[in-house]
């Protein structure tokens, strides 16, 4: 009696046992991926810093050497890969859709710092250095062209992320043309202008006088149609002219201005085309001679 | 001078060419549709795996693991042999792409150079000068003539004009 009592007492925790171990088994499979992303962004993470730290001797040896002699408080030191862990304890709570090249940034400015521990160290591995700067003019330079260089590696790599989500554009490789309230507005007038300048003005002045007219009408019109916010489109050469220094602010303007003058060029075609269409069909009709 | 209905002539190969550039897509797959054999095979294989993945949650793996990790060996076999014949139909379709747009813009290309060997000479329509006064030589380029539409300003203007039409209709 007893042991049959022991033995399915055995067999029951057997069984609960093979329960858990099935369970853990299947949370494993499950999680796999994503063990597996985090992995390789770590790897990822590690790798850059492995570059970056490979580089930065070749490049500014003396500077480094600096940085390293200064006088850095043993938790800064020991905090040295702790970029990395803040990284990995938050990517569980943190979205996927980041880029590993994004976890990885050492900079502040693009990335989720978990908890602002990320920025602390950074800060002090920025700041610490310019308390010293005022001693060693030599090494400034030389300190803020890598600053520059890390500030513009970040921007590539948030510019190219910005690209890759960009969606590609279509089969015809000309920009879609969005066509708001205002646009038609404008297109439907200059065909209705065309029409009246071929029947009525055309014989006195030149078309383009009334064309001329209607575009500084619509520059004033402009204000009381509602403002289409137009999503400025991250391109390639957006992102070779952001970072080759040019202000976004100065980007955009100009975008704005091109786009501008590509209205009023679609205003003139649809014009010149209109009128053009006129005069054929009425030389058709044999309304008018030649 | 200019042939009476050659602002027409020009204005339907424009509007040709921007329909049928529009539709470049749709020919590429179409056209690897044609050209691809195994097509049936892949929606097969498809089934196939979704059977099995049935069959396996019917199976309770603690009772008939050997079996249950038969079933997974095979799921991953298909799956693998399903993603290579993917990712060879994907290939194979990028290259038919690839073909199409290039046959597309040589002949797009070709037709325009001829257009404009046509018309090079000859303006597309007339109207009096002063109308398109003061831009009546850009206007003119390359004929020379006055209060002639060129070649190039009227393909120009019919490119635009057409793009907008078929974009707003699209």
């Amino acid at each position: 009696m007893e042991s049959a009592e022991a033995s399915e007492e055995k067999t029951g925790s057997l069984s609960s046992a093979q329960r858990r171990a099935e369970i853990r088994r299947r949370k494993l499979l499950m999680n796999s991926e994503d063990r597996m992303n985090r992995i390789v962004g770590f790897a990822k993470n590690e790798s850059e810093n492995d570059v970056g730290a490979s580089l930065r001797p070749t490049e500014h040896g003396f500077h480094l050497d600096l940085e390293r002699t200064e006088p850095w408080s043993s938790s800064s030191s020991s905090q040295r890969p702790s970029p990395f862990l803040p990284e990995a304890s938050a990517l569980g709570s943190r979205s996927h859709s980041a880029t590993p090249e994004r976890r990885g940034s050492p900079l502040p400015d693009y990335s989720e710092p978990p908890g602002g521990s990320l920025e602390d160290d950074l800060g002090g591995l920025r700041q610490r250095p310019r308390g010293e700067r005022a001693s060693d003019d030599v090494s400034g330079s030389p300190r803020r062209g890598l600053q520059k260089y890390l500030s513009r590696f970040d921007d590539a790599m948030k510019l190219r992320g910005q690209l890759a989500n960009e969606k590609p554009p279509q089969d015809g490789g000309s920009e879609p043309e969005e066509f708001d309230p205002f646009r038609i507005f404008r297109l439907i007038g200059s065909i209705l202008l065309a029409i009246f300048v071929r029947a009525f003005v055309c014989k006195y002045l030149s078309i383009f006088a009334p064309f001329l007219t209607l575009e500084l009408a619509y520059m004033g019109l402009s204000k009381y149609f509602p403002k289409v916010e137009k999503k400025t489109q991250t391109t390639v050469l957006t992102a070779a002219l952001l970072l080759s220094g040019i202000p976004a602010e100065v980007i955009n303007r100009s975008m704005d201005t091109y786009r501008r003058m590509g209205d009023v060029f679609a205003d003139l075609c649809v014009y010149f085309f209109t009128f053009i269409l006129s005069n054929e069909i009425l030389l058709l009709i044999g309304l008018e001679t030649p | 001078m200019a042939a009476g209905y050659a602002w027409f002539l020009v204005l339907g190969s424009v509007f040709l060419c921007n329909l049928i550039k529009s539709l470049l897509s749709s020919i590429s797959s179409f056209l690897s549709k044609m050209v691809q054999k195994d097509a049936e095979q892949e929606s097969e294989m498809r089934a196939e795996v979704q059977d099995m993945k049935k069959e396996q949650a019917s199976i309770s793996m603690m009772d008939e693991f050997a079996r249950y990790a038969r079933l997974e060996r095979k799921i991953n076999k298909m799956t693998d042999k399903l993603k290579t014949h993917v990712k060879s139909r994907t290939a194979q379709q990028a290259k038919m792409k690839w073909v199409v747009n290039i046959v597309f813009y040589i002949l797009q290309a070709a037709l325009m150079i001829s257009l404009i060997w046509k018309y090079y000479s000859d303006p597309v329509t007339v109207v009096p000068s002063r109308w398109i006064a003061p831009v009546e030589r850009l206007v003119a380029f390359p004929t020379g003539v006055a209060g002639g539409v060129g070649i190039t300003c009227w393909l120009v203007v019919c490119n635009k004009v057409v793009t907008l039409g078929l974009h707003a209709v699209s």
